[in-house]
């Protein structure tokens, strides 16, 4: 019974709590958490990687993945192997020293999440630390061995050994660990009592189970943020970024000063903000739709209709473009149906830039319509009968009912979409027009994500491209603010 | 609630005019909803030849199935339906997983900070570092070529992670209570009571994300760009869609002389053909699974609306 009142109030027994907790041990557990964040990250950095002991290794290899992964830390050096000019060995002795870098900067932030339990766990976790500040050291030595093995290679001016300066700052940090865990387990914590068991507060328990998944997140959508610095170097694929190539803001200025670079923005934008012009114009297409399904006598009718008007919006684009290949191309339906009748066509309809626009809304229309009514006609279902049911025998026709009641209890629906999608007025995704793209269109079909894409990915222009990125990043987020703000004031909501 | 503006309505000539139109017009959306993927199949299952001279409009001709035979020796669709299927499968599960754990683990009042730790994940899905840093980033990591970066990246779903966690709210609370009471864990209750109990929403965020996957082609373009072999079936099908090769080419058709070249492009698998054909493959699964699905759309959309 205790037992349970404890855990429900989230505490642990309070005698256990208080073993060893200090102020001198909290606050060098705090400096630990830190130390194991800070190297967490600097595994991340490739610039201080300090496996990189060799040119052959890739300058944009952080640590992490030189330990984790074989294949990326040798994917520039298959000549050389080749060749003769390294031997394998000496990779395999890079990577394994990495990797027990790794695995010690784990162990690392594992003491780190230990130190939150009780004195049981703390003194585990300093054993954890211990052991893995020493193998991070055998792993920076094993570094090291690797680095002499490169050096000794006769092929200098191939291998290009240097000594990564990063291994000192690595050791040192590791040091530190290794003197505050000796600190902590020999001098300040006391032995745990027989009979004591693991146990941690509530509230960490559940944050350290959360923490993958904050990790996760971090890794995938704010470590990327660090790519903007690319936004201020000379870089060119495969180079790296140092003091000798930083520009400044001068591609933020290429944008408005390059001729070139500006009538593209400007064709660019100019695309962009026409289509999603089109669509916002016809963003009360759904509605309009729902409202008509709604008015089928037979309920069994509609729901058929509505099921076989949204297949197209779990089809993906290249699906859509085969779909329109088969419709329109060359050798396609409607020049197939034509010859039925007599007329002789072999036009290819998806070809040409007229009206590319409304083309592209078109097919945007067939494959998001149907999906995009469902919302309404929920929100249909679910006004009250009674008040439909008053204005009948108010006399008021069908249409009134419309006019009065179904449209006015749809609005604030269609405001929030409405503002979500002047919001997002700049991202109209790249793969639609990706895959209708072709010589004769490329001009008018390119908006702005498609052409970061072709920019970045498909030319190399990395620092441009990522340019144009973060401007439309940065107006996304201002347009979503003032779309919530105006929000707040008409409807005293908020939309996000 | 169809139909409920004219009910007991005697109706009027504009009415029926109405009601007219509304059929036609819905019909005709739903044939162009329908006919293409009818075409589509048609065209692969007729005799070739008919295909090739764009008479097959209507009604299949000379019915075989021998065009999804000999698709079994065209290796790289076949390589690629296995990528597309293994992401689905796995991917899914582990983003419902993950999903389902995290939109638990966030309704727990007592975890330390936790709406701040609530917000850094749901903040994500307002702000992009933009494509290139994300490929960069990608290519820091290592995972630009490697089957894991269909995976990995989609785990920590927020919206998913919104859904759910909207749903456990409305679970009543007692019922964890007492299980807490019975001295059960935080892991012990979302095993048999949260994720029991959550089923429908889960089913809801695993379809979407399983089409998801299915569809996902921008990813295998960015990042497979030296990895061929692992191309999802949605990329091997817009290569496809762009070559007008024909199966005796691909087959390495220069053993055979010219005469029987051409019968084979006659035969077997021509530009157009193998086109409709992978396009058919690709599409199936989908039609297959979407009769399933349509019980889960209102809720899927409605609880979007719903953010917490």
């Amino acid at each position: 019974m205790s037992q349970a009142s404890i855990r429900l109030t989230g505490e642990p027994p309070v005698k256990h709590r208080e073993l060893g907790d200090t102020i001198a041990t909290r606050q060098l557990y705090i400096l630990l958490r830190i130390l194991a964040l800070i190297m967490l990250l600097l595994a991340f950095f490739p610039g201080l990687n300090p496996a990189r002991v060799t040119a052959l290794v890739n300058k944009n290899m952080s640590l992490f993945t030189s330990g984790t992964s074989y294949t990326s830390l040798t994917a520039d050096s298959g000549r050389a192997l080749m060749r003769g000019w390294v031997s394998p060995e000496a990779f395999r002795m890079l990577y394994a020293g990495s990797l027990a870098a790794i695995l010690g900067i784990l162990s690392l932030v594992a003491c780190a999440c230990m130190s939150l339990g009780n004195l049981r766990y703390k003194r585990l976790g300093n054993g954890i630390l211990m052991a893995g500040s020493l193998i991070l050291i055998a792993g920076l030595a094993g570094i090291y061995l690797a680095y002499r093995q490169f050096a000794a290679f006769p092929e200098q001016n191939r291998v290009n050994a240097s000594f990564p300066d990063a291994i000192f700052l690595f050791a040192g940090l590791a040091l530190l660990a290794l003197i505050l865990g000796l600190l902590l387990q020999f001098a300040l914590l006391p032995r745990a009592p027989l009979g004591m068991k693991y146990e941690m507060h509530t509230r960490y328990r559940l944050f350290l189970m959360f923490l993958p998944f904050a990790a996760l997140a971090f890794v995938f959508a704010y470590l990327p943020l660090l790519g903007w610095r690319y936004a201020f170097f000379d870089y060119k694929p495969g180079g790296t970024l140092d003091a000798s190539n930083y520009a400044g803001f001068k591609w933020f200025s290429f944008l408005f000063t390059q001729s070139a670079t500006r009538q593209d923005i400007l064709r660019v934008m100019r695309n962009t903000l026409a289509m999603s012009g089109l669509g916002i114009l016809t963003s009360w297409v759904p509605m309009a739709l729902a409202i008509m399904l709604a008015e089928f006598k037979s309920r069994r009718f509609s729901r058929t209709i509505q099921t076989l008007i949204t297949i197209p919006n779990f089809i993906s684009w290249v699906l859509v473009y085969a779909v329109a290949l088969a419709m329109f191309s060359t050798d396609g339906f409607v020049n197939g149906f034509l010859s039925i009748l007599g007329i002789t066509s072999s036009q290819n309809y998806l070809m040409g830039s007229e009206s590319i626009w409304l083309k592209m809304l078109a097919w945007g229309m067939w494959k998001g319509v149907g999906w995009s009514a469902i919302i309404y006609v929920a929100s249909i279902s679910a006004i009250d009968p009674q008040l439909f049911e008053a204005a009948t025998v108010d006399g008021a026709g069908r249409f009134q009912k419309i006019r009065y009641i179904t449209v006015p209890s749809l609005l604030p629906t269609y405001s929030v979409l409405l503002l979500l999608s002047i919001a997002s007025i700049l991202s109209n995704g790249m793969e639609q027009y990706y895959v209708f793209r072709n010589a004769q269109n490329a001009a008018s079909i390119e908006v702005l994500d498609l052409y970061v894409y072709s920019l970045g990915i498909e030319n190399g222009i990395i620092p441009l491209s990522t340019v144009v990125g973060m401007m439309k990043t940065f107006i996304s987020l201002v347009l979503l603010f003032v779309a919530n703000s105006v929000s707040r004031l008409v409807r005293g909501e908020n939309i996000v | 609630m169809t139909g409920i503006t004219h009910k007991k309505h005697k109706e009027g000539p504009l009415g029926r005019a109405f009601n007219v139109f509304n059929v036609l017009f819905f019909l005709l959306f739903a044939l162009s909803c329908v006919f293409p993927f009818y075409y589509l199949f048609i065209n692969t299952i007729s005799d070739n030849t008919m295909v090739q001279k764009g008479l097959v409009n209507f009604f299949p001709i000379g019915i075989n199935f021998n065009n999804y035979l000999s698709l079994r020796d065209v290796s790289d669709v076949g390589a690629a339906f296995v990528v597309s299927i293994s992401r689905t499968v796995l991917g899914t599960l582990l983003m419902v997983v993950a999903s389902s754990f995290v939109g638990y683990l966030v309704t727990k009042k007592q975890m330390w900070q936790r709406t701040f730790w609530y917000r850094f994940l749901i903040i994500t899905m307002y702000f992009n570092a933009g494509l290139i840093p994300g490929y960069l980033n990608m290519v820091m990591l290592g995972l630009t070529g490697s089957f894991l970066v269909y995976i990995i990246p989609g785990i920590v779903a927020p919206f998913n992670i919104i859904l759910v966690k909207t749903y456990i709210e409305s679970i009543p609370a007692e019922l964890e209570e007492s299980a807490l009471m019975d001295g059960a864990g935080y892991l012990r209750i979302f095993r048999s009571i949260i994720w029991p109990l959550s089923v429908p929403i889960l089913a809801t965020i695993a379809i979407f994300g399983a089409v998801g996957h299915w569809n996902s082609f921008t990813d295998s373009l960015i990042f497979m760009q030296s990895s061929p072999k692992l191309y999802t079936l949605q990329h091997r099908l817009y290569i496809y869609l762009n070559t007008n090769t024909n199966l005796g080419a691909l087959l390495g058709g220069g053993s055979v002389d010219s005469a029987t070249a051409a019968q084979i492009m006659e035969n077997t698998l021509n530009a157009k053909v193998i086109k409709y054909t992978i396009s058919m493959v690709t599409i199936i699964p989908i039609l297959l699974v979407y009769p399933f699905m349509t019980r889960y759309f209102q809720k899927g959309i409605m609880l979007g609306a719903v953010k917490g």
